[in-house]
């Protein structure tokens, strides 16, 4: 075997930094969360010491309602999201009518909206709809906000079904709706694992509508409550790190069940007979 | 079985005009072929027909009913036509089982499940593929693909059979083959059909008639052998037959009695048949046509043969086609294997008098 050139250990050098810093955070995060107050105190944050679960019991207690009002939000707003974002991608790539183009193009423009630009007069319309700190409320908001982005997706997901597999249902006798449901339908698990996985991990990650919309526990996301164990006075590090951990399960989860079914999903131009 | 009427249909794509007042009458039990280059609209005169597409103008009729008008704002949907379509691509299916497939259009009418059962499995025995039905389309060759989709078609019984190409994603040999089961299935059925395609062979072999379009225009309707006999034009006659009908320029020249061509580099006198045809025309540009398998071709010289020098010699099985340089042009014959010709020899072809043709060089059509 020959000893590598040192242009090759270079490369090698900076490509183990790079990992290097990508792992030391969350490395860090783990060590903490099984740390007792006082090692967290008495030692180097990366060294590892006495294994102790109490932090992760306490983070849960702390966050098990907004733990389970966020899946709550975000498995309804997925749901809803990905099927209204699928139907207006079949009407809007299938069928075609007058103005679907100038449709669409408002529905890109919606992609964009900074979240910041709309939180008071949203707050103000959640609060006269009477859904200001509720669940239904956090639905409704991230399933309508969640539209545009899952309608493009659709949308350039069904523009690979050939044309004539409509035509061909239509001259068979099938309608608009039955055509979705029979022929378009059970072809769109690629992009349903695709939107599905995205809006899941962006509706679970959100941050600023949960900050505004809820208050107290009923309604109270997770990633708020999470930013709350920071607390006033003192930082309970390791409990925080615990609770850390306790939110990024629930993503890591559905990557490791649909992270196979996703990359299919960003190749698929799987409708070809 | 319906016969379908076409009265000045057009339709427009933005600024482009995909066909443009047309008419024909399909008539009731005739296999009907649209005929033409990819790009002619025949496609388009088959989706209007269906009512996948609205045409701008004109209307359709099945039988005494008015399928299609945008004038009297009459728009029958595809769902409701009773047609049955057949695409190039065929356009199974693809999570359906051949069974399925077949079973869709039954299903969506709200057939019983029994009925459905017995439909399917005796389109399935019609067509051979009985052994198919829990494959999926993913699973089949080009040909049983195709059979599944003319199963999905006749299944449901429609009045009317619409094919698009349904041939064209064959290989040769089985293509051959499908057009004569197609031919057969039609004798059996008895469906009216319009069946559209670029292939002349395809079409000549099949239709009962078939009409000639080129950029959205109808050129000629006829049986096959009216089309080959006597075109209209020069693009039926050149799109007609294969190889292509060989066409020189000259001018028509009167002399006494006689009509002749005069090609620049030699006098074709033509027979006195066409010559009292042509009284009435003026001496102007025109092109002489004649086709390969209509020619003789001598060493010597004979009256009205020309003079041709041989550039290449292409073998196909039971004939000879022969490329030759008329003057500057290109002519092609179909010989005899036997056929005593050289590459670079001079000889003499003379086409056979009874199968000329003259058309308007200007405006391409047939003078006679």
């Amino acid at each position: 075997m020959k000893f590598p050139r040192p242009r090759r250990i270079l490369l090698y050098v900076l490509l183990i930094f790079f990992a290097f810093m990508y792992v030391l955070p969350f490395w860090t995060c783990i060590t903490t969360s099984l740390k007792t107050e006082k090692d967290v105190i008495n030692t180097v944050p990366i060294e590892p010491a006495w294994p102790t679960l109490m932090p992760w019991m306490d983070a849960l207690g702390i966050m098990e309602r907004p733990l389970l009002n966020s899946f709550i939000f975000t498995l309804f707003a997925t749901i809803f999201s990905c099927f209204i974002g699928s139907i207006n991608g079949y009407v809007l790539s299938k069928i075609r009518f007058k103005g679907s183009e100038m449709i669409f193009l408002f529905f890109t423009i919606g992609i964009f909206i900074p979240y910041q630009s709309v939180l008071i007069p949203l707050l103000l319309t959640m609060s006269r709809l009477r859904l200001y700190n509720s669940i239904q409320g956090l639905i409704l908001v991230h399933t309508v906000y969640g539209i545009p982005i899952c309608t493009l997706l659709f949308r350039n997901f069904y523009g690979e079904i050939p044309d004539t597999l409509i035509m061909a249902a239509k001259t068979d006798g099938a309608g608009t709706w039955t055509i979705y449901r029979r022929i378009v339908l059970p072809l769109s698990s690629a992009p349903f694992v695709v939107a599905g996985v995205f809006q899941f991990t962006s509706i679970w990650n959100d941050f600023l509508f949960g900050l505004v919309l809820a208050r107290g526990s009923e309604a109270l996301p997770a990633s708020v409550a999470l930013a709350n164990l920071k607390g006033t006075t003192t930082a309970f590090w390791n409990v925080q790190m615990a609770g850390a951990l306790w939110y990024a399960l629930p993503v890591v989860i559905v990557y490791l069940i649909l992270g196979k079914y996703l990359i299919k999903g960003y190749m698929a131009g799987a409708v070809k007979g | 079985m319906v016969n379908i009427i076409i009265k000045n249909l057009t339709k427009k794509f933005g600024e482009v005009t995909a066909v443009k007042n047309l008419n024909l009458e399909i008539k009731e039990k005739e296999f009907f072929i649209l005929l033409g280059p990819s790009g002619c609209g025949k496609s388009t005169v088959l989706l209007c027909i269906a009512g996948l597409l609205k045409p701008d103008e004109g209307e359709i009729w099945f039988g005494d009913k008015l399928v299609t008008s945008p004038k009297h704002d009459v728009y029958v949907t595809p769902q409701e036509r009773k047609v049955a379509m057949v695409f190039q691509d065929y356009a199974l299916y693809p999570h359906m089982t051949v069974f399925q497939n077949i079973a869709f259009p039954l299903e969506v009418r709200g057939v019983t499940k029994s009925e459905i059962e017995e439909k399917v499995k005796a389109t399935a025995e019609l067509l051979g593929i009985f052994n198919l039905l829990h494959r999926k389309p993913k699973q089949l060759s080009g040909g049983q693909r195709q059979r599944v989709a003319l199963g999905r078609a006749i299944v449901r019984e429609p009045k009317i059979f619409l094919m698009d190409e349904p041939l064209a994603n064959l290989d040769a040999k089985l293509r051959v083959r499908m057009r004569v089961e197609l031919k057969k299935l039609h004798q059996r059925l008895g469906t009216t059909t319009v069946y559209v395609t670029h292939d002349q062979v395809e079409a000549m072999s099949i239709g009962d008639r078939i009409a000639v379009l080129k950029d959205g225009i109808l050129q000629q309707t006829g049986a096959s052998k009216e089309l080959y006999d006597s075109p209209r034009n020069t693009f039926v006659a050149g799109f007609i037959g294969s190889p292509a009908m060989n066409m020189l320029e000259g001018n028509l020249v009167k002399k006494n009695d006689t009509v002749m061509v005069d090609l620049g580099f030699s006098m074709f006198e033509l027979p006195t048949w066409i010559g009292e045809k042509l009284q009435e025309t003026k001496e102007s540009r025109v092109i002489l046509g004649f086709r390969p398998e209509h020619i003789e071709i001598t060493k010597k010289w004979q009256k009205n043969g020309i003079e041709a020098k041989v550039d290449m010699l292409e073998l196909i099985g039971r004939e000879l086609y022969i490329h030759f340089t008329v003057g500057n042009k290109a002519v092609v014959g179909i010989s005899r294997p036997t056929e005593d010709v050289k590459i670079g020899e001079s000889v003499w072809i003379v086409p056979q008098e009874e199968k000329i043709y003259i058309f308007d060089e200007k405006t391409g059509e047939a003078l006679i």
